[in-house]
């Protein structure tokens, strides 16, 4: 069924009743397949930092027995104490659940859904049916991992990144057999998730747009998911191949990993001619675009709400899109950056270092330009407001690490050490969750028509905000003194000893910060049914989905699309009396309704616009290029 | 379970009746959960008076204070709508615990550097290169420490200074080409400053290498690392992964060892066509005695024994038993093959290797240049001296190098630190296995090339005097001496 059809359907006849099985489970509703995202990244995120918590309690008790674990985890944790080769596995699977399920799909996923039909003005997605299948994938492929976990020889255990050989042998480490095998199932299935996630948001959003829903009038959200959904259509198929690969290699006898390998007890193997790094430049290619693809709708969802509740147009719009396409396009050139110290020719580590400090400069102007949004604003404290400033502040101070790390000189110590565990979890980790929670609570009210208890996200962020930089700070200094990552214990290091206290300060920190999240699974699930029910427009945002009835109805709007007459960031303009001014709104003595979209800007806008062509002439081509005006 | 039937009972909502449901559909798996004996086992210790109770206790408790937590705001604001009148200005609170945060932030970070900066390794390079590594982490430092606290102050001050206040209205601010162009061009430039020098700095540790370096082999293998040093003959042996063998660990071109790896090679493969050749029969065994336990009426008596027999008589049903033996012959095979087609190269087997010397510790000299040549054997390791300020990937099949100069005995060392356990140690750094944690060969810088010597003299070579091959033969009398002092480790310092 084409799309126009089905719209024309939806028209035909909102109100008729749906089964529970296509309304709740197999729903083609872009607001409900949202809703299935949301529900299960907040699942696989409870499991995912349920696993950090175990791995935590080791570190800081290395020699301690909890009973407990011994209940929990079975053989895993004989007489309380966790096996390293669990441990392995938890880091690996924690890793996984954290950067694919949760920050990937359970955030890309939940808003670029939401948001996309109801933001640039469209009945639903390009086409329903593969978001539906695009979520069902990512269920499978949860469940598939999931299950993983519990097999016999334990889940895969290689490192999130799962680098051959490690990860190719069975007889290397027992998390590489069946664990291995479903970890790879799992992550075929979920690339074909995010492929057929990423075709809908794109074609949605070039093609589906709203009348006056010229590009540069959409909101820097709508930005962020396009750039994400064409990143990962870019990079997922090569992680796809990777895996493939991989898959030969485990199962079919090939050699494209493997080379030149005697293992204990089994002797030398047949492979030759594979080589190891190729498996890192393949996985790479994907896993630094990954890294933006995490980030990309965090930064999106702050720049919405920080505009929002700060009551000012979001500063330098123009800007903030370019850096986002700079930072797209420079993330596909960067990857070696995590492979200085592979054996890659150094002649090749001087080229990623270089691109790698440019990139710097569009993370840059972004930082600046919030802070310059917040500068002289009206700022509301919601909770979204608070974790938006919240993802400001780590994107700050775990960017910064970003150009020790990327400086292949200082790699050469800092690799593989704990100042990396700070700096991804600061700038990829606690930003884009603190981005996913900012749009939970803005947009909480869009989803379920009720409103999340604002005191209760209060006490989330802060409590949340403070254990985060308790757990990662001091990491930095354990990576200075040396310390690596993924070590099972430190206490079989007698120079390592002094970082005991910071170890059981992190476990302590990251316990509180873990119950602060009961907070908000409390406030999630009893706002969903009891919560204070939603007026129109809470936040009083200019933006289009706030025009959408309440109640959720197929189809968005009831009767015709409206119409955009601006940019969605006309905050606190001098010449009216409110202080927004909601696209859909037109100006005084504009026709309503039907017509031609206005082409006018505001005033204030068209001044600068020509202003801006006499004296830069980058910024004027770059707007011809891609039609921003 | 009883309780929770019971307070399912009890409820009257539609969610009491769901859980009830749901209660009632779990009991027979519980009960039989129970009824199992393997599967709930009470962990060893676990006495009421333990620690683990404290631990659930205080998990109850904290979760308990949340809700009562919540519970109070929830009071709160409905005292609020109540009376009409706020009882706490959120925004004002939010707007000063950023600046509590940014105070206390500020303070906690300048701790961190008093109390835990002391102890990172900066400024304490024991390399030639490790200075100039310093001086460039030390260049970042300084850059990257001013923009973090000038934009966190920034940012939480705007919390403060900006917050809402009624009937005021933002500043309509929305575009300043020059503002912008500042911070795109100034971070540019300071980027372009630190790239320079990195640049510099990383092509200086990676291509000066020094002609008169010594090269050390040093070998990663699961779970521990080993060093092997030229002979007499200033020459490594030829190695391969090939002729890997429990007494010649390295796989080195040795004559002695492969001729002895190929017929124990031979040997297997032998057993092995023996085993493919009784298949039918072993598999016809093992059916019986399937069928004699399956006949017995306490199966579940031997689990183990009774899964590891159904596995072998399916495997040999269906064929993969044979299917599995002769691959690993085949394999076996691939291995002898490959071992004849260099056995007979006299560039891979020219005695070079003969007098290497493996050992189970790194002992260098201060301010001579080396070059550590790294080989993997089984997956990837990274070798990790943060001493030293040097790390390389140690990568199966692929050859790498890392170039450096100690400047610091150990014992200087130890000095400078206050510490006078110290001891250098080379760590591995890319996970590999279960005891990745423990993998680390210990690394001793001494004053002089003699203590060196002296200690490498007393490590034995890969072919012990006795048995050396007649290259050697001249210096017959060295070689008794070293196959005689076969002590681990001479004192050093």
């Amino acid at each position: 069924m084409s799309t126009a059809a089905l719209h024309a359907e939806h028209e035909g006849h909102h109100h008729h009743k749906e089964s529970f099985i296509s309304k709740y489970v197999f729903s083609m509703d872009h607001k409900m397949i949202s809703k299935q995202f949301l529900i299960t990244g907040i699942i696989m995120g409870i499991i995912g930092m349920g696993m950090s918590l175990l791995f935590r309690l080791q570190l800081a008790w290395p020699d301690e027995q909890f009973g407990i674990l011994e209940m929990l985890l079975g053989k895993w944790a004989v007489d309380g104490k966790l096996d390293p080769n669990f441990y392995m596995g938890l880091v690996t699977i924690h890793g996984t659940i954290m950067v694919f399920y949760v920050l990937t799909a359970g955030l890309s996923g939940t808003f670029s859904n939401l948001l996309i039909p109801l933001q640039v003005g469209a009945r639903d997605m390009a086409s329903p049916f593969l978001n539906m299948l695009s979520y069902w994938f990512f269920f499978l492929s949860s469940v598939v991992l999931l299950v993983s976990v519990g097999v016999e020889t334990g889940p895969a255990s290689a490192g999130w990144t799962v680098y051959p050989p490690l990860s190719a042998l069975e007889k290397a480490m027992p998390g590489s057999g069946l664990g291995m095998t479903l970890w790879l199932v799992a992550i075929v299935l979920f690339i074909v998730s995010a492929l057929l996630g990423g075709i809908n948001y794109i074609s949605t959003v070039l093609n589906m747009r709203t009348k006056g829903m010229s590009m540069n009038r959409m909101p820097l959200t709508i930005w962020a998911f396009f750039f994400t959904a064409v990143l990962g259509l870019l990079s997922f198929p090569v992680l796809l191949g990777a895996g493939l690969f991989l898959i030969f290699d485990r199962s079919f006898g090939t050699s494209f990993y493997l080379s030149d390998i005697y293992l204990e007890g089994v002797g030398a193997l047949e492979n030759i001619g594979g080589s190891p790094v190729l498996y890192q430049h393949l996985f790479w290619f994907l896993g630094h675009p990954e890294v933006y693809i995490i980030l990309m709708p965090a930064l999106g969802i702050t720049s919405e709400v920080i505009s929002t509740n700060a009551r000012k147009p979001i500063f330098g719009y123009t800007a903030m899109v370019i850096s986002l396409m700079g930072i797209s396009f420079l993330s596909f050139i960067v990857w070696g950056h995590h492979m200085f110290i592979t054996g890659m020719n150094p002649f090749l580590g001087s080229v990623f270092m270089i691109l790698t400090l440019i990139i710097a400069v569009p993370s840059a102007v972004k930082v600046f330009n919030y802070l310059t949004t917040l500068w002289k604003g009206n700022l509301r404290f919601t909770p979204a407001m608070l974790f938006s400033i919240g993802l400001v502040s780590f994107f700050i101070s775990g960017g910064v690490t970003g150009i020790w790390l990327g400086n292949a000189a200082i790699d050469i110590q800092l690799h593989d050490s704990y100042f990396v565990v700070a700096h991804f979890h600061l700038v990829m980790g606690s930003s884009a969750i603190f981005g996913m929670f900012a749009g939970i609570y803005h947009w909480f009210p869009r989803m379920y028509g009720r409103m999340l208890n604002n005191v209760l996200g209060y006490f989330h962020f802060w409590i949340t905000f403070i254990c985060a930089y308790l757990v990662f700070f001091p990491m930095h200094f354990m990576g200075l003194a040396g310390v690596p990552r993924r070590y099972y214990m430190f206490t079989l290091v007698k120079d390592f000893d002094v970082w005991m206290d910071v170890n059981k300060l992190i476990t302590i920190a990251a316990i509180i910060g873990g119950a602060a999240q009961l907070l908000f699974l409390y406030n999630f699930f009893y706002s969903i049914f009891r919560g204070k029910k939603s007026e129109q427009n809470p936040w009083q945002s200019n933006s289009l989905e706030w025009s959408a009835p309440v109640k959720h109805i197929h189809g968005n709007w009831p009767g015709e699309i409206p119409t955009v007459y601006r940019g969605p960031y006309e905050y606190s303009r001098p010449d009216r009396e409110e202080d927004f001014f909601p696209q859909y709104i037109p100006d005084e003595g504009q026709e309503t309704g039907t017509g031609a979209p206005s082409k006018t800007p505001a005033p204030e806008h068209k001044e600068v616009a020509e202003e801006n062509a006499g004296h830069s002439v980058f910024f004027a081509a770059i707007r011809r290029v891609f039609g921003l005006s | 379970m009883k309780m929770l039937l019971h307070f399912a009972v009890k409820a009257k909502s539609a969610w009491g009746k769901t859980l009830m449901a749901l209660a009632m559909l779990a009991m027979p798996i519980l009960a039989q959960a129970q009824a199992a004996p393997d599967v709930v086992k009470p962990p060893a210790g676990f006495d009421p008076s333990s620690w683990d109770w404290v631990f659930i206790c205080y998990l109850v408790l904290s979760v308990l204070v949340i809700l009562v937590i919540a519970r109070a705001f929830d009071i709160g604001s409905l005292t609020e709508k109540l009376t009409g009148k706020k009882v706490i200005k959120w925004n004002l609170t939010n707007a000063w615990v950023a600046l509590i945060a940014m105070v206390a932030g500020g303070i906690g970070v300048w701790y961190e550097m008093v109390y835990h900066g002391k102890y990172v390794l900066l400024g304490n390079a024991f390399s030639l290169h490790g200075a100039t590594l310093d001086s460039m982490i030390w260049w970042t430092l300084g850059f990257t420490f001013v923009v973090f606290v000038i934009t966190e102050c920034l940012l939480f001050w705007f919390m403060f200074r900006y917050r809402y206040r009624e009937g005021k209205k933002a500043h309509y601010y929305y575009h300043n080409n020059t503002l912008e162009m500042i911070w795109t061009i100034v971070p540019a430039v300071v980027l372009t400053f630190l790239v320079l020098r990195g640049f510099n700095t990383w092509s200086k540790i990676t291509n000066d290498i020094p002609a008169d370096s010594e090269e050390i082999e040093v070998y990663a293998y699961q779970f521990g690392w080993k060093a092997r040093y030229a002979g007499e003959d200033k020459k490594f042996g030829q190695h391969s992964f090939t002729f890997t063998s429990g007494k010649n660990p390295l796989g080195l071109a040795v004559d002695e060892y492969v001729d002895s790896l190929s017929a124990e090679l031979k040997n297997e493969i032998s057993q092995f066509d023996t085993l493919i050749k009784y298949a039918p029969d072993s598999a016809k065994v093992w059916k019986a005695a399937l069928a004699d336990l399956e006949g017995k009426q306490n199966i579940t008596a031997y689990p183990v024994v009774y899964k590891e027999l159904k596995e072998k008589a399916c495997d040999a049903a269906s064929g993969a038993y044979v299917r599995k033996l002769e691959k690993e012959r085949d394999r076996k095979k691939t291995t002898l093959q490959r071992i004849a087609e260099y056995r007979s190269n006299k560039d891979v087997f020219n005695n070079s290797a003969n007098d290497d010397r493996i050992t189970t510790e790194i002992v260098l000299v201060k301010n001579k240049p080396y070059v550590f040549k790294f080989r993997a054997r089984d997956v990837i390791h990274s070798a990790y001296m943060p001493e030293f300020r040097a790390q390389m990937n140690c990568v199966p099949g692929m050859a790498t190098q890392f170039a450096f100069t100690p400047t610091h005995t150990t014992e200087e060392a130890r000095q400078i630190k206050g510490n006078k356990e110290f001891e250098y140690y080379l760590y591995c750094n890319k996970i590999c296995g279960a005891a990745h944690y423990n993998m680390k060969i210990k690394i001793t810088v001494v004053d002089s090339e003699a203590r060196k010597k002296v200690w490498l003299e007393s490590q034995a070579k890969v072919v012990p005097a006795k048995t050396a091959a007649p290259a050697t033969d001249d210096k017959g009398e060295k070689n008794t001496k070293d196959s005689a002092a076969k002590s681990p480790t001479v004192a050093l310092n």
